[in-house]
């Protein structure tokens, strides 16, 4: 462990040392918007960008993911993945060129998750100033159809087309730096429509309102009763509904998800949830309909796994404070396929989910020195065990 | 006679646009840019005329430094002049890396004056270039191209020693909402009708008043520079007067995004064009003035249901050509 580990501080000065490269594949890819399910566009100058870095193999997978795939010096090793989502919360509509400041960048999607990208398209580049190579292919993919109603579709496809074992993966995201997950909860993402027919009578006095439902709705899931022991809650996330102030509102939508450490418990809830809803639909007499678009099972890594173990190793030789929560992203179908892999975040910041999210440059470098401690400890074989 | 004559000049127009048109995705073999730069032997300056620029000055700089000095070295210096930026602009630009000159400390015995057409006579005197590539610095989808394209046509080609930009140009007018313009307001409205009167072979430069453009030292040290917004006009207008149309080129670089102005900002701006131009055709004596034309833009605000006054005042001031003055002489050995 220890003859990676003591080169790492003097990473940091060499990756700062490139850092107008770096900045500039955070902008130039960055800058290209990339919501979900339309990320061809972003895509392509991903790829571009890593064969313009002397990729081995710069290709796309049959459901366009962007990968690039630098050769290991054994081919008998298998690959080892890094990967970064490519969408955004972001439409096209919406401004994305960046400001770059002495200290941050700022701009829509910067910390979601285009740094992480930036990063990603970066390393080959990286590598060759570091002078570092591995035994393992490093496979760079930037997935696609990551966020939301996405389900991880990219990820879920890569992995399971791949022809080959993966020997472990790093998943990287925008912030907060010292972030490492390790383990997934088990997880339903649901929307719920609440729609009061347009056949309704003008003049009828106790008319339905659609938000008065569903925050019906939402007390009765408040009294349910969760246990501590699996760990389990529901997450009001989204909200939405009407039109004017002073007009009943004829559409409400609601967005939510059940977490759980026990996938048993995940579809208990998810069954009682059901119940609730069919109840308040039948007692208002509206139309109340429950659609779940995304699920994960529950898999982690145990905190002695060796590659936790290096990990936190590595971020503390860097002066790195690990912070350890259960993570909703790529890990999840790493871990459920038996892939070794934690996820880590580059930098820090704030404004995370706003269009002028902003992320610190200077601690990236220390962030990117932590991708690259992890990559050589799996290469050095702690996955392997 | 009259019509045989007609068509010559439209097939010379015709030709020129033709061989002198390009698009950036013909230069961007940038190690062969390299390797032809070398093998000329060629030094290369940008240079960023500033003021109020802390958005866009870092990502000009950062993106230029990375591309086409680090990873590819067709720039030898990246030199911001500025104007006296109020804001960070200068910090920000020297904390990348930059050259940064305040335009008041580069030639201090000469009479000061404030203008962009300044800044880049002035970057005449602190670069080293053979070649020097003037960019906007308002720019915010900045891309390399708008640099690797500019100069293509001047490595590659013998003939061309000047080479001008042009752009699907949307301006950002409100949050979200882009729209095309083809050419530039003040290009459609004034410039081209003026070409169109009085140098029809010049209307074949699609955006003339493009900030982008590349020359050789030999060619802009031998030119007056207007210290203001006039500095474009003049620039096409005496390098077409001294060495004629066939040594500038025109390179598509697809799509920009700038700072909007508004209408009464743009009226300044053809003011002063207008008065850059009207100046050349009198030298070139094809316009004679009965009257001394005014320095003084007049427009009008309604301020509380009372007309205001707004007089923008400009002298028209123009710089010499740099190869006069004696302090460029002697640091170039042209004594």
């Amino acid at each position: 462990m220890g003859n990676y580990l003591k080169k790492l501080p003097s990473f940091v000065d060499e990756i700062r040392s490139i850092r107008e490269t770096i900045i500039s594949n955070i902008v130039l890819i960055g800058q290209i918007p990339a919501p979900t399910f339309r990320e061809q566009d972003r895509a392509k100058i991903f790829l571009e960008r890593l064969a313009d870095f002397q990729v081995d193999e710069c290709t796309t997978d049959a459901y366009q993911n962007p990968i690039g795939i630098i050769r290991g010096t054994n081919s008998s090793r298998p690959p080892i993945f890094v990967v970064a989502h490519l969408d955004t919360f972001f439409g096209k509509d919406v401004d994305h060129n960046y400001i770059i400041t002495e200290k941050s960048i700022i701009g829509a999607g910067i910390l979601e998750n285009s740094v992480s990208v930036g990063v990603l398209a970066s390393l080959p580049e990286i590598f060759r100033k570091l002078n570092l190579s591995f035994e393992s292919d490093i496979v760079l993919a930037g997935v696609v159809q990551s966020i939301g109603k996405g389900n991880l579709c990219g990820i879920r496809h890569l992995l399971k087309s791949w022809p080959s074992s993966i020997r472990g993966g790093i998943c990287i995201e925008g912030c907060e730096l010292g972030r490492l997950n390790y383990y997934s909860d088990g997880m339903i993402r649901c929307n719920l429509d609440c729609n009061i027919s347009s056949n309704t009578r003008w003049e009828h006095h106790f008319r339905p309102n659609a938000i008065l439902v569903i925050n019906e709705v939402v007390n009765q899931i408040l009294k349910m009763r969760l246990p501590q022991k699996p760990r389990s809650r529901v997450i009001f996330g989204k909200i939405s509904g009407g039109i004017k102030h002073g007009l009943i509102a004829h559409d409400g939508k609601l967005g939510f998800e059940i977490q759980s450490t026990s996938d048993a418990m995940v579809k208990a809830m998810m069954n009682e949830i059901s119940d609730i809803i069919s109840d308040v639909s039948h007692e208002y007499g509206v139309n109340l309909k429950l659609k779940a678009i995304s699920n994960l099972s529950a898999s982690r890594l145990k905190y002695n796994h060796p590659l936790v173990k290096n990990t936190v190793a590595v971020m503390e030789t860097l002066g790195i404070n690990p912070v350890s929560e259960h993570s909703v992203s790529e890990l999840s179908i790493f871990l459920s396929r038996n892939i070794p892999a934690v996820t880590l975040a580059i930098t820090k910041g704030k404004n995370y989910h706003l269009e002028n999210s902003r992320m610190l440059i200077e601690p990236m470098f220390k962030g990117i020195a932590q991708v690259i401690g992890v990559l050589m400890a799996i290469d050095s074989g702690v996955c392997d065990e | 006679m009259c019509l045989w004559l007609l068509i010559v000049v439209f097939v010379m127009n015709s030709n020129w646009l033709k061989n002198k048109t390009f698009h950036f995705s013909e230069f961007r073999d940038l190690n062969n840019l390299v390797k032809e730069k070398e093998k000329k032997n060629l030094t290369i300056s940008l240079c960023l005329p500033t003021l109020n620029e802390e958005k866009t000055i870092a990502k000009e700089i950062i993106i230029m430094k990375s591309e086409l000095m680090m990873r590819y070295p067709l720039l030898d210096e990246i030199v911001v002049i500025d104007s006296g930026s109020k804001d960070k602009t200068v910090d920000i630009a020297s904390s990348y890396g930059a050259d940064v000159y305040n335009a008041d400390d580069i030639l201090p015995e000469l009479e000061k004056h404030k203008g962009k057409g300044e800044n880049l006579w002035k970057a005449l005197y602190v670069t080293k270039g053979d070649i020097l590539v003037y960019i906007d610095a308002d720019i915010k989808n900045i891309h390399h191209r708008f640099v690797y394209a500019l100069l293509g046509p001047l490595i590659l080609n013998d003939e061309i020693k000047y080479s001008k930009a042009f752009y699907d140009r949307p301006i950002a007018s409100k949050r979200n909402i882009m729209r095309a313009t083809g050419g530039g307001r003040v290009t459609e409205l004034v410039i081209r009708p003026l070409f169109s009167l009085f140098f029809p072979e010049l209307t074949q430069i699609i955006q003339p008043l493009s900030g982008e453009y590349a020359g050789y030292r030999e060619l802009l040290d031998k030119i007056p520079f207007p210290i203001g917004y006039g500095v474009e006009t003049s620039m096409i207008l005496d390098i077409y007067e001294k060495w004629g149309l066939d040594v500038i080129a025109q390179v598509d670089l697809e799509k920009r995004v700038h700072r909007n102005q508004d209408t009464k900002a743009l009226g300044r701006m053809s003011f002063v064009i207008l008065k850059t131009f009207f100046y050349r055709l009198e030298k070139l004596g094809l316009f004679e003035s009965k009257q001394e034309m005014f320095n003084e833009m007049i427009q009008y605000n309604l301020v509380k249901n009372n007309y205001e006054t707004a007089i923008y005042s400009f002298e028209g001031f123009e710089r010499p050509p740099m190869i006069e003055i004696q302090q460029y002489r002697e640091k170039f050995n042209l004594c």
